[in-house]
């Protein structure tokens, strides 16, 4: 039986089905996050000192060394929603080789990203600095941890697309291209997210 | 959609690129030139967050099109801030409870 409404668009709706689906889920995924920024906002104003002093000191200035990784980071993540945006522009041109390409750098770029978080985590652990040394490191490790689980979730996907999923170019092209667009919406969150995630982990404290 | 809506398109997109750029400059220039005011950081939040709401705002207009997008979604949208702010001022009215006791 064909699934109806992925390619054309639903009267009632004026969108078809999946990106309604996905604009749903994204709405949930704003109440993830937002209930771990409310953590966030509680722990901070009930805190004498941000961050915590605990066993090891503060944090502080581990995090001024860090920004450089951070500002890097937020770039590559940047780049990477422009090339994703351009991966499914280049499907709309039926341009497939482009495609590839782009998609490609959107991989490749969110395989930097996790490289250069693994380095500050590590530098951090081996420092002491570990979830539960104050309530700063456990909210830095839930909120960048759930946000890298995100990033490693949309490699999969992304691979998926770049390798077996391509098939259905040939035979479902406009269904690709939607499945891009909404693989791309989830990729432009992940971005939106770390784009508050860098200032208020590194910048503001 | 024509090829020169797409040329638009992609025109728009390194636009926006640029400026996502200069955004996330000019939050660390602002973390670097300390808006602190009287032993408060309430100025660099406000400064950071505003920044990162402006990037937030261009991503999500233009990478997520949500300028172009229909009604259903802008409501969904709408709806979700809403709650959003509501989860997110239950932890004012803790603080300012607390500080109603002193």
């Amino acid at each position: 039986m064909e699934i109806p409404y992925n390619v054309q668009v639903r009267e009632d709706t004026g969108v078809y089905n999946s990106k309604l689906g996905i604009w749903l889920f994204l709405a949930s995924e704003v109440m993830l996050f937002g209930g771990l920024f409310s953590a966030y906002i509680l722990l901070r104003t009930g805190a004498p000192v941000w961050p915590p002093i605990g066993e090891h000191g503060s944090i502080a200035h581990l995090l001024t060394e860090t920004i450089p990784h951070a500002t890097f980071n937020t770039v590559i993540l940047i780049l990477s929603s422009v090339t994703m945006v351009m991966a499914w522009v280049s499907l709309k041109m039926k341009d497939l080789s482009k495609f590839r390409l782009y998609l490609g750098t959107t991989i490749v770029c969110a395989l930097i990203f996790l490289v250069v978080k693994y380095f500050e985590y590590s530098h951090k652990i081996h420092e002491g600095f570990v979830p539960s040394h104050d309530t700063y490191m456990a909210l830095y490790f839930t909120l960048t941890g759930l946000h890298g689980l995100h990033i490693i979730g949309g490699i999969i996907v992304l691979a998926y697309f770049f390798g077996p999923g391509i098939k259905m170019w040939g035979t479902e092209p406009e269904r690709f291209t939607n499945r891009i667009e909404i693989i791309g919406l989830y990729w432009h969150f992940v971005d939106l997210v770390w784009i508050f995630l860098f200032p208020i982990l590194y910048l503001l404290n | 959609m024509s090829g020169n809506d797409m040329a638009h398109h992609v025109a728009n997109y390194r636009k926006i690129f640029v400026y996502l750029l200069i955004g996330t400059v000019l939050t660390v220039t602002a973390y670097y030139l300390e808006f602190n005011v009287q032993n408060s950081i309430a100025g660099a939040v406000f400064v950071g967050l505003t920044i990162a709401a402006i990037k937030g705002y261009l991503v999500a207009a233009n990478f997520m099109h949500l300028n172009s997008e229909k009604k259903i979604i802008h409501w969904i949208l709408l709806l979700t801030i809403f709650i959003l702010g509501l989860l997110l001022f239950i932890p004012l009215l803790w603080d300012l409870n607390l500080m109603s006791h002193y």
